[in-house]
């Protein structure tokens, strides 16, 4: 044997050809009925598909990794190749190993949600919650059905319910509530870390405390107050970005943190050269934060996006003031409703995915490290 | 290009620890002034006091006859070099130091005009478009320098703009600075702890120890005329040698007694003494290590010494002297003035004689500190 390396990378990658294979195998066969010689026997198939998505994944990993190790192995070789040196490696690469699989198997349990939930929004015939993906020839005939896939929820979504207008609803929320509550947190932050003002100590410690209250304790009494000014059920929306504004300030942590690590010269130096404190925040500090700015802006956004209490509380029963969430729930609170809706919430739950997974590909390149280098000597 | 006049500056801060006492002083217009003193003294606190980046506490400061208390440091048309050098990292060399000309929403003509001089005049030009982690410390202070130099400020305010680079480029530096200070033309506060920078930039000094200034004067005057015995002992090195000695009134005449010998004070500092009736007393005696003379032989008023250590500087020799009371003295001797022999005889342990001339002392009174004669 050349080197030890190679073992393990011998191991994986026999183990995700394998894997790969039967998971492409398990995919297209229940997919497609007319592949399938032994579905008489088989009452579930999404335990084969289940397998299938399970195998691809370790399957791809094995490989990935098993490229790695023989590449690695490589260099070792050539290089200095010491005893010690390999024998740390060998034990690194077990760990390294045992790491990944937990990671892969992470990562399955947290997709194969979004996936049944792709999958699902697709299919044509309405159901209930199901538990195969694709055909299931028996199910089918018990149903009288045949399974078929096509863009039917997201054509229903748009014209038969009342979903665009949720979704605008929640749309300018989160929009507005981003952009106003970077704006608060920014300039708090800011605020807390460059000026020193009598009772700032304070006003960050009784902060933190309050902090440490849930919101939901303040529910009743603000929808109490919302319905006296006349911002609850109809006209939620105004209402609901006040109640998400309204504690933005509070939220000031991390970037403060990471402000304080800007040094303050800088700032020092852009007021001497002619900038206000605004202009220093916006020229200087903010560049120079993108990351946390990044970071503020998805919080900010997230927040409302997928906010389904409040809203619900406040919104009450004006179908026209609800947002995707609340809305998206109404289809499954009885079980006539799932029956009926499932498929089309499954499309709806996709629908209202893309805007943040949109924004966090293109924000996430931001997400980068080392801006401040040769600002000051060091 | 304007005068600075500081009225009573006091600083102190929230916890109650005064930094500055009762600053006063008046800079004249395209004066070169330093502050110097040791780390904590307030000397720094005073520039930024200056700036505008600290709050004054009590006094006024006042640029061009205008009182700039309350002013920002935007408005007061100054221009600073941090130590540090405080250069904007996500911006280029050209825009660092375009950045306060944009922010006076110059034309970009004007301001490559002013910016390509500039960065002439420091010798940048190559790396205007890099970023300034892309730069050495040299060049980065350079930079910080040119940032402040397109302004065309009333005062030009440095804090310890060299003390981060190496001992080399600093006084490369220096030198530079000094030039840069005959093309400007303009009012210089110069922050720094070292006092060869002080000496040689400086058209005033001014010495600061705990807050409280200690002399301002031309670096002749702090140098030959030290008012106490902090400035005595701050400025010059190696440092004074400080002896506590008496000093003996025969008539006209005054006499230092130090370590057994006997040495008339002649010249000036005799007739000083004479004119200011100093008594007899302690005292104590302060001779710089230029003006000690080294013998190898005893002579009239040579104190025996012993030989501690020997630092060979090149040009000359630091010996660390023993009399025999126990006294340190550090002699200072141009290599160029021993023989051969002389310097091979100079090991750890030799006997040697020293002594200095009566024109050369310094008196302090021993409990004020105070220089007897200024």
């Amino acid at each position: 044997m050349k080197n030890k390396n190679q073992i393990p990378a011998t191991i994986l990658l026999v183990l995700g050809a394998v894997l790969t294979a039967g998971g492409i195998f398990l995919l297209v066969n229940r997919f497609s009925p007319m592949w399938s010689f032994s579905h008489k026997y088989m009452t579930d198939n999404a335990i084969f598909v289940m397998l299938g998505i399970l195998g691809l994944f370790l399957g791809v990993v094995g490989l990935l990794l098993s490229r790695s190790l023989f590449k690695e192995g490589r260099e070792i070789q050539e290089g200095e190749g010491l005893k010690q040196h390999m024998g740390m490696k060998a034990s690194a690469r077990i760990s390294n190993t045992v790491i990944y699989v937990l990671l892969v198997l992470i990562s399955i349990v947290w997709l194969v949600p979004f996936f049944c939930i792709v999958v699902q929004s697709f299919r044509v015939n309405p159901t209930g919650m199901t538990r195969y993906l694709f055909n299931n020839p028996d199910a089918a005939l018990k149903e009288g059905l045949t399974i078929r896939f096509g863009l039917d929820n997201y054509r229903r979504l748009f014209q038969e319910t009342k979903f665009p207008r949720w979704y605008l609803n929640t749309f300018i929320i989160a929009v507005v509530v981003a952009v106003v509550q970077t704006i608060i947190v920014l300039c708090m932050s800011y605020t807390l870390s460059r000026f020193r003002f009598k009772l700032r100590k304070p006003l960050m410690q009784f902060m933190l405390i309050l902090g440490m209250f849930p919101g939901m304790l303040t529910m009743i009494i603000l929808y109490q107050v919302l319905k006296d000014i006349g911002l609850a059920g109809a006209n939620a929306m105004p209402g609901l970005i006040l109640v998400y504004v309204a504690s933005s300030g509070m939220g000031y942590y991390v970037s403060k943190g990471f402000f304080d690590t800007i040094p303050k010269s800088l700032d020092e130096a852009a007021r001497i050269d002619g900038a206000t404190r605004a202009q220093v925040l916006y020229k200087i500090i903010l560049p120079l934060a993108k990351p946390i700015v990044i970071y503020t802006v998805l919080t900010a956004f997230m927040g409302p996006w997928g906010d389904f209490v409040f809203a619900k509380y406040v919104t009450g029963v004006t179908p026209e003031a609800w947002n995707v969430a609340v809305g998206l729930q109404q289809w499954l609170s009885t079980s006539t409703n799932i029956s009926e809706n499932y498929t089309m919430f499954c499309a709806g739950g996709v629908i209202v995915a893309i805007p943040v997974v949109i924004l966090f590909m293109c924000l996430q390149k931001y997400y980068v490290e080392g801006v401040t280098g040769g600002a000051v000597k060091g | 290009m304007a005068s600075v006049k500081l009225t009573n500056v006091k600083k102190v801060y929230d916890n109650n620890v005064v930094a500055v006492h009762d600053f006063n002083l008046d800079i004249k217009d395209k004066e070169f002034v330093v502050f110097v003193g040791p780390s904590g003294c307030g000397k720094s606190t005073t520039l930024r006091m200056v700036a505008g980046l600290e709050d004054i506490s009590g006094g006024t400061v006042e640029i061009d006859g205008e009182v700039v208390n309350d002013l920002q440091p935007k408005d007061r048309n100054i221009a600073m070099v941090f130590q540090n050098y405080a250069l904007y990292p996500h911006m280029s060399v050209y825009d660092n130091i375009a950045f306060s000309l944009r922010l006076q929403k110059m034309p970009e003509d004007v301001i490559y005009s002013k910016v390509t001089n500039a960065a002439e005049i420091l010798g940048i030009t190559d790396y205007l478009m890099r970023k300034p982690r892309a730069l050495s410390g040299g060049q980065r202070q350079r930079v910080a320098i040119g940032r402040a130099m397109v302004r065309d400020s009333k005062v030009f305010l440095m804090d310890e703009p060299l003390s981060n680079l190496d001992a080399k480029l600093r006084n490369q530096m220096r030198a530079e600075i000094i030039l840069l200070r005959q093309k400007l033309n303009t009012t210089f506060i110069y922050v720094t702890h070292d006092q060869t920078e002080a000496m040689t930039l400086g058209d005033r000094i001014v010495i600061m120890k705990d807050g409280y200034i200690q002399q301002v004067g031309t670096p002749a005057e702090v140098f030959e005329k030290p008012t106490n015995l902090f400035v005595a002992e701050f400025i010059g090195a190696p440092k004074m040698n400080i002896v506590k000695t008496d000093l003996v009134k025969e008539g006209n005449r005054y006499f230092v007694t130090p370590c057994g010998s006997r040495i008339e004070v002649t010249g000036e500092k005799g007739e000083l003494l004479n004119e200011k009736c100093v008594p007899s007393g302690s005292i104590l005696l302060g001779v710089r290590p230029e003006h000690m003379k080294l013998a190898f032989a005893p002579g009239e008023n040579t104190m025996s010494a012993r030989l501690e250590v020997n630092e060979m500087m090149g040009s000359e020799l630091h010996l660390h002297v023993f009399t025999e009371d126990g006294t340190r003295w550090i002699v200072r001797v141009p290599t160029i003035d021993l023989t051969q022999e002389q310097r091979a005889s100079l090991k750890n342990g030799a006997q040697v004689y020293i002594t200095f001339e009566g024109k050369v002392m310094h008196f302090f009174d021993p409990e004020t500190e105070k220089n007897l004669i200024y």
